[in-house]
Order: structure tokens, then C-alpha cells, then sequence
């Protein structure tokens, strides 16, 4: 962000919150702004527990903590407005940080050497192969779908790209994508984890990043941090937002997504109609990212695993946090093909309509509408939050229904289903866990059996009656050996195991939290439960 | 501040005439239309409706068009009362002239035949409009166009939809509820004609009100199961839409339904009694939509599948009946509980 924006931004964020809450608190029980401050306070003491307590930010927050409970005790209502007010400014600041103006136009030009620059960053002995990777990820990097829409809509308004989350290099591939299709710079939320870890720090910065805390809990925080995008969509910044929070632990496509960040494009919009600064146009870019092997696989499906249905539980000892393992992933993406396909979908309005090349809202038979009309009474515009949570939850089908289906299945996808689907069907009194933990009654399959069962997944996914995926060229091909084969190659060179291992002519389920993860990707396409 | 507004009733029939109406005896203005231009004359210069509502005069608000771009440009908020077979052909003439600040309600009982959508499904598809709500209740049109007291569900996602509907109809004798399950509303509006049908057949063969309460009950149970498969909340067949909508129609020598299943009862064939009547026994079509729906979802809906072996399989009413009391039994509940 811009550093005359920032300034204005703090201010307004600030301005806008506590204005919003003081509202609140007329029409609430007394001391409804004094409940929110301790709230605020408790939360992050809670947070706090968990610290580091000899670090200098700890403490610093922690002081500042108590002094604001001090001040708190017995205040006048206007001295609670005061302490509100600072607690939101401290927390605007972490989240804008302090970009220098120079970096971030450098960085504008220089995403692809910012990739070097990662690699460098962790290994500055291996700048010989940089030209390997760079070379690598052009290659293996394949961009499609609706480009050429996308980038004009960026040049027409303000585009907020939401793609698909299943790893931390979801960023840096986007950010490189974006620069191959010629998409201005965006500004993206980035996990605070990711500006603690050294070697992606200033990478992070540099792609136009702000800071985001998942770990801080507090209502007023969340308050915070929406009205941040919101202000930063008005005033025109390119967005990426991760739409479903964070990565998928499942390996699944996302199919809920979180609403409170999702519903800013809509406020932002209506924001800025109603203060009249034309054209208010934001769009949605949705898009799928589809890798064939992700870093952080064994981590991620070992935390669903353990955590199923507890949206709190955050990663952070994983994959990404091991400088070598990254390095290793990247290298090995230059030995083989076609590893990474980011596939642009139709862009939307933020009513979930597509649009067409010029930025037009169409409604559902391709007809011209005027997108304010959803917002406006008698052609004026008006804020309606009970109104906007729907808005949202459609804006959310919309790009939940373009992850389905601009989703590229590939080969590992395919067949670590199809030996899932074998386990299952072999041992149909175990439980899913029970069957990933001890494997069931056979340790393989004949390579024949697999080959068929990946067959039917194929003549499943080609299905008419129901939403279907794009499929990698290889899959296209249909020549099932060679899928099978290039699975296992894949299969062989990343994971600490193999997900599953072929010797003669059997095939060796070794590594089932993999196969289920990679499996999980064709969850949501109807296919029949084997 | 917007509690006067120019409400458009699409569909001429005995419901939207009454629908209409009760709006303009609120004080609105109402634009009404009907499909063939003659009827819209009719009622311009007459002042009733000769077919469909013939003793109810109506009051001087309203005015018919058979112009359906007049009516959407005029109104904002548009009730629609239409049959549920043409009704994707009127969305269809509607949308040129809608967008998103349209608030359309729909008071259509049916499923479509071959699709098997909800109507608020179908405006989806058709139109731009998102602003998309349910009126559904007991509420026959001939006991309401005479102003006898009564209430209704409106049901949609928009608490606008609601609050917009209920100024234009809500009356000293027409009580208005809200609601935001939109597919329960649309179910149990949907699925009581066709209890009906079958409630009037036990009506027709002149057997007892324990068989036609036991008929009810289990009718009642289908819907709330058909309801809750596609996602409904079950409360709402404990309500307007659901219980209530069902004791009226099953009761009402109003309601079309009814008689069909009367005469049906009394040894008439579907044939003969379709060929007598102008109205829309919406029942007879939905049996058809339902029993394939079900079977495409693995559900069993005995009073359905009964019923359409009586319509459409030419199957004795005896064994249908005999068949039908056969297959009732076990936990009351099954398929409902949580």
C-alpha cells in the first residue's frame, strides 16, 4: 500500500470501528463498550500465555495490556471510547507493518527474481541452480483458463483474486502467475508465521503483504482486520484473498469458505456507491490451484486427521517451516512435468454474476444487469448487513461451484483415490481411521486391480449429470498405465514415504494419509462411494 | 417510509385476484396481469373477476394489464401467482425488464415436471432477481377474497423480502408470519395438494374421519421427510405452510384438489373430471414430479406412490387403498428424528 493510503487507512479503520461499535453500544445493555475492552483484553492475555514470554513484543503487548486494564477500571465513557480507540490503532498498525514505499514499488518488477531471491535467501550455496529453478518453474507452471478477461478487468476496476489454499506456496506461485499474465501487484493477508519465519520474511513484504494473526481471537481484532481490506478495496488495491482461511487440511477443494472476509468485496462496493466515487466496479477472479504433489501434504492431512472439525487448530511446525524441504520440493518440481496448474475461472461481480469482457454484470441467461441495483432502494444505495450475509453466502456458491469445476484432477489424484477406494471396498467393517492406521487385511493390490479401479474413477469423472473437473493432459490421454506409472514416479520422489510403491506386479499401499489426502481432492464430484 | 408502494400480482386467477385484492384494500396501488388481454379488459371495465372470483368486486386500486413489461417496471415488488407448469415461461417474459432491486414473491404450489425444481429455484435460473420469497398457508382464495380471518407464512433468506411483503398484505384479518426456510415453504405448499387428492378419495368412498386423520397424519410425515431430504427445517411443517395449509385443504369443499379426489373417490375417472374443470388441481401434476423425485432419491413416500398407481398406473382405488394401509407401520418418527 501506497504510504499516503496507509496513513489514511489507519485513521479511517480506526475511525470506522470504534464509530461502529459505540453504535452498537447505544442500542445495548450498559457498559457494552467496557464488556468489549475486557473481552479484547482477555483474549490476548490468553493469547499471550501461549507466548514466548522473554520476547521484547510479548512483553511490550503485555504492558501495554495492563495499562489499558488500569485505565479501564472505573473509567468515564469517553475514557473507554480512548482506550478502544488504542487498542484498535495497535492492532491496525501490526497489520499494516511498515512497508517501505521503494521496496514495494521494486517489487512490483520483480516477482520472478523474488523467487531467486526466496531460494537464495535459504541457500545461498545453491545460487548456481537458480537458473534451474527459475527454468523449472517456467515450465512447470501452467496458466490457463480465462486469462485475457481477468487482466482486463484489472485495467477496467479493482479485482480480488480468490483462489483455492492448499499450500504456503499458494502465494509465491500466484504472485508469479499473476506477473506471467501481466495482473498488477496485489495485496494479500499473509499468516504472521510466515513473517516470523526469516527466510520468507522479506519476500513476504515484498509481494505487498499485511500482516495477519490467526492466533488472535479477540472480536475487535476480526473487526480490524475486515475493515482494512474493506478500506484497502475501496480505494482500488488488487486483492488475494485466501477464501476458504486457511490451507485445506483435508486436501479437499474448499467448499465453505469464510464469510467475514468474503462479504468486504460487497461492503467495499456498496461503501463506495454510496459515497459516489465511480467507477465502483470490483470483480472476483476465482481460481484453482492444482499441484500435483503439495509441500505440505503429510502435515496438513496429519492435522485433519487429528483435529477433524476443529477449524482452530493452526499448522506451524510443518513442511514449509524446513528451509531443506522446500528447496528439496522445488528442485524436484524441475525433474518432472506439468506439476502446478493455476486455472483462472469466469470472473464474477460481488454478487456472484459473471461478467463479461468489459466488465458487465450478466445475470444467470447472459443478460446485461446493473449490479447496483442489488444494493440500491429507488436507485439509491443503502447498507443492509442482514441483506449482505446472503449476498454473501451466493457470492460463496458461486466460487465454490468455479472450484469444482476448473479444478485440474491429476494422475496422483486419481489413482491415490483408486487405491483408497480398494482399501475401502477390501475392508468394509474398518473405520477410516482404524483402515489408515493399520491398513487392513492386504498390504497390496495387483497392479490389474488398480489399473481398472482407476479406469471407472475416469469413466466417473467423464460423467455428464454431475459437476465435473478439468483433467491434467495426461489423464485426458487415458492411457491408464502410463497414470498409474506417473503417479508412482511422483509418488517416489518428495514424501518422506511413498504414498504407495509398486514391486513386481503389485502395488504397496506404504503411505495412507497421503492416499487419502491426494484422494480427498475428487471429494464434491458425486462419485459413487466405490 | 416506503409503506405505500405499487405492487404488481402476476396471474389472474381466483389467488392472485384475491391477492390483489387485499393489497389494494391496504391502501397500495396494484398492478395485476393477465395473460389474455380480453380478461385484462374485463376486469379494467367490470371490476371483478367473471371466471375466476365472480362475486368479489374489486376495489379501485387495482388496475389489469396483460403488458408483463408494465407490470415489472412499475413494481418493485411483485407477487406472483401463477401455475406451476407455465411458470418458468413467465419468468422467462418477466426477466428482460427485472434486476436486483425486484422483489419478487411466489405463491406457486408445484415442483416442475421434468426438473424437479422448486420454483424459487426456477426464478434463479430465469431472472437477476435475488430478492426471492415464499407465501404459503392456508389460504383459500374464495374465504380470504370474503375477508374472513386467516394467516400465512412468507418465507426467504431477505428479511426485506418479508418486511416489503407483509406492509403490502398484512390486513386486520390476514396475519402474515415470517420465515427464512424457503424450501420448507415451498415443500409443504407443494406436497398438501396432493394429500388432499388423496384425503378427498377417503372423502369419496365415504370412509370415516380415523382414516382420514391417519391419512393426514402420515401425509404430513412425507412432506416433512420429502422436505428435510432437500433440506427443509422440520419445524416448518409443524406451521402455516406445513399442518396448517394441510388441515384447510384437505378439509375445504374450496379446494380443488379435494374435489378431484372426491369425484375421484365417488368412481369418476382423472379424465373425466379434468375435462370438466378450467381450474389447476395442482396435486395431480406434483404426484407425478414427487414420485419420480423420490424414487431418483431412494425416499419412501407410500401415500405418493399409492396415489400415482391410482392416476397414472390405473390401478383399483381398493387395492391402492389396501396396498397403501399395508405399508404403515414401525417407528413413528423414522427418517425425522435427530
Amino acid at each position: 500500500m501506497r504510504s499516503a493510503d496507509r496513513e489514511r487507512v489507519r485513521v479511517e479503520v480506526v475511525h470506522r470501528v470504534v464509530d461502529g461499535y459505540v453504535r452498537q453500544a447505544r442500542d445495548a445493555s450498559d457498559g457494552f463498550l467496557q464488556r468489549l475492552v475486557n473481552d479484547t483484553l482477555y483474549q490476548e492475555r490468553r493469547r499471550l500465555d501461549q507466548a514466548n514470554p522473554r520476547s521484547k513484543r510479548t512483553k511490550a503487548e503485555l504492558a501495554l495490556y495492563q495499562d489499558v486494564q488500569r485505565r479501564l477500571h472505573s473509567a468515564a465513557e469517553t475514557t473507554v471510547r480512548a482506550l478502544l480507540e488504542q487498542l484498535a490503532t495497535r492492532f491496525v498498525d501490526e497489520v499494516i507493518g511498515n512497508f517501505d514505499d521503494r521496496v514495494y514499488r521494486l517489487s512490483t518488477t520483480l516477482i520472478p527474481p523474488g523467487l531467486s531471491l526466496l531460494v537464495n535467501a535459504m541457500s545461498p550455496r545453491r545460487l548456481l541452480d537458480l537458473r534451474r529453478i527459475n527454468r523449472g518453474l517456467v515450465d512447470q507452471l501452467k496458466v490457463q483458463g480465462e486469462v485475457e478477461q481477468v487482466r482486463r478487468l484489472a485495467q477496467h476496476g479493482t479485482v480480488v483474486v480468490v483462489p483455492t489454499h492448499s499450500s504456503n506456496l499458494d502465494s509465491i506461485v500466484l504472485g508469479y502467475a499473476g506477473y506471467r499474465i501481466g495482473l498488477p501487484p496485489l495485496l494479500y493477508g499473509a499468516g504472521i508465521n510466515l513473517f516470523s519465519n526469516p527466510m520468507i520474511s522479506f519476500f513476504m513484504h515484498n509481494l505487498g503483504a499485511y500482516k495477519v494473526d490467526r492466533k488472535k481471537t479477540a472480536k475487535l481484532y476480526r473487526a480490524v482486520l475486515k475493515e482494512y481490506t474493506t478500506c484497502a478495496l475501496e480505494l482500488g488495491y488488487h486483492q488475494l484473498f485466501f477464501p476458504g482461511g486457511t490451507r485445506s487440511r483435508s486436501g479437499a477443494i474448499e467448499q465453505q469458505l469464510k464469510k467475514g472476509l468474503l462479504g468486504t468485496v460487497i461492503r467495499a462496493y456498496t461503501n463506495n456507491l454510496i459515497a459516489g466515487r465511480e467507477p465502483a466496479r470490483i470483480y472476483l477472479a476465482p481460481c484453482t490451484i492444482s499441484y500435483k504433489l503439495v509441500l505440505e501434504a503429510e502435515a496438513l492431512i496429519r492435522s485433519h486427521l487429528q483435529e477433524t472439525g476443529k477449524a482452530s487448530y493452526i499448522v506451524e511446525d510443518d513442511e514449509f517451516s524446513h528451509p531443506r524441504r522446500v528447496l528439496n520440493f522445488l528442485f524436484n518440481l524441475t525433474s518432472l512435468d506439468d506439476e502446478i496448474a493455476v486455472t483462472w475461472s469466469a470472473p464474477l461481480d460481488v454478487f456472484g454474476n459473471r461478467v463479461d469482457a468489459d466488465g458487465n454484470s450478466l445475470d444467470p441467461r447472459g443478460r446485461v444487469v446493473d449490479p447496483r441495483s442489488y444494493v440500491t432502494r429507488d436507485g439509491v444505495p443503502y447498507l443492509d448487513e442482514q441483506r449482505d450475509v446472503e449476498y454473501t453466502n451466493e457470492l460463496a456458491e458461486a466460487v465454490c461451484g468455479a472450484y469444482l469445476r476448473d479444478n485440474v484432477v491429476m494422475s496422483t489424484h486419481v489413482v491415490a483415490r483408486a487405491v483408497f477406494a480398494l482399501l475401502r471396498r477390501r475392508n468394509p467393517t474398518h473405520d477410516l481411521y482404524r483402515l489408515l492406521q493399520t491398513g487392513g487385511d492386504a498390504p497390496s493390490f495387483a497392479m490389474a486391480e488398480v489399473h481398472s479401479e482407476v479406469e471407472r474413477l475416469l469413466g466417473e469423472l467423464g460423467r455428464e449429470d454431475v459437476p465435473r473437473p478439468r483433467l491434467s493432459p495426461l489423464l485426458l490421454a487415458g492411457d491408464v498405465q502410463e497414470i498409474v506409472a506417473d503417479a508412482l514416479r511422483h509418488f517416489a520422489i518428495y514424501h518422506t514415504r511413498p504414498a504407495a510403491e509398486r514391486r513386481g506386479d503389485r502395488l504397496f499401499h506404504e503411505h495412507r494419509n497421503l492416499l487419502c489426502y491426494y484422494g480427498n481432492r475428487l471429494e464434491g464430484y458425486g462419485l459413487a462411494a466405490e | 417510509m416506503h409503506s405505500r408502494e405499487t405492487v404488481g400480482v402476476v396471474g389472474a386467477g381466483s389467488w392472485g385476484t384475491t391477492l390483489a385484492k387485499i393489497v389494494a384494500e391496504n391502501g397500495h396501488e396494484v398492478v395485476l396481469w393477465a395473460r389474455r388481454p380480453e380478461l385484462a379488459a374485463q376486469l379494467n371495465a367490470q371490476r371483478h373477476n367473471p371466471q375466476y372470483l365472480p362475486q368479489i368486486a374489486l376495489p379501485a386500486g387495482v388496475h389489469a394489464t396483460a403488458e408483463v413489461q408494465r407490470v415489472c417496471e412499475t413494481c418493485r415488488l411483485l407477487l406472483v401467482a401463477v401455475p406451476s407448469h407455465g411458470f418458468r415461461a413467465v419468468a422467462r417474459e418477466m426477466a428482460p425488464f427485472l434486476d436486483g432491486e425486484h422483489v419478487i414473491v411466489h405463491t406457486t404450489k408445484g415442483l416442475e415436471e421434468q426438473t424437479h425444481k422448486r420454483m424459487s429455484e426456477v426464478l434463479r435460473e430465469e431472472t437477476p432477481v435475488r430478492k426471492i420469497g415464499v407465501l404459503a398457508g392456508p389460504n383459500l382464495a374464495p374465504e380470504l377474497a370474503r375477508g374472513q380471518p386467516a394467516g400465512t407464512l412468507i418465507a426467504s433468506r431477505f428479511g426485506d423480502v418479508f418486511r416489503r411483503a407483509q406492509a403490502a398484505l398484512s390486513t386486520s384479518y390476514f396475519r402474515v408470519f415470517s420465515g427464512q426456510d424457503v424450501i420448507g415453504a415451498e415443500i409443504g405448499g407443494m406436497f398438501k395438494n396432493i394429500v388432499a387428492v388423496a384425503a378427498g378419495i377417503v372423502d369419496g368412498l365415504g370412509l370415516g374421519d380415523n382414516t382420514k386423520a391417519f391419512l393426514m397424519t402420515r401425509g404430513l410425515n412425507e412432506m416433512a421427510r420429502l422436505g428435510v431430504s432437500m433440506g427443509a427445517n422440520v419445524l416448518t411443517f409443524g406451521g402455516m405452510a406445513g399442518i396448517g395449509d394441510l388441515v384447510a385443504t384437505c378439509a375445504s369443499p374450496h379446494s380443488r384438489n379435494h374435489q378431484v379426489g372426491v369425484r375421484l373417490g365417488r368412481g369418476e375417472s382423472l379424465a373425466e373430471i379434468l375435462g370438466q374443470t378450467r381450474m389447476v388441481a395442482e396435486g395431480i401434476r406434483a404426484t407425478r414430479a414427487v414420485r419420480a423425485f423420490a424414487a431418483q432419491q431412494r425416499l419412501q413416500l407410500p401415500i405418493v406412490h399409492a396415489l400415482h398407481r391410482v392416476l397414472y398406473e390405473q390401478t383399483p382405488l381398493d387395492e391402492a387403498m389396501r396396498e397403501l394401509v399395508a405399508a404403515q407401520s414401525g417407528d413413528e418418527f423414522m427418517g425425522l428424528m435427530l
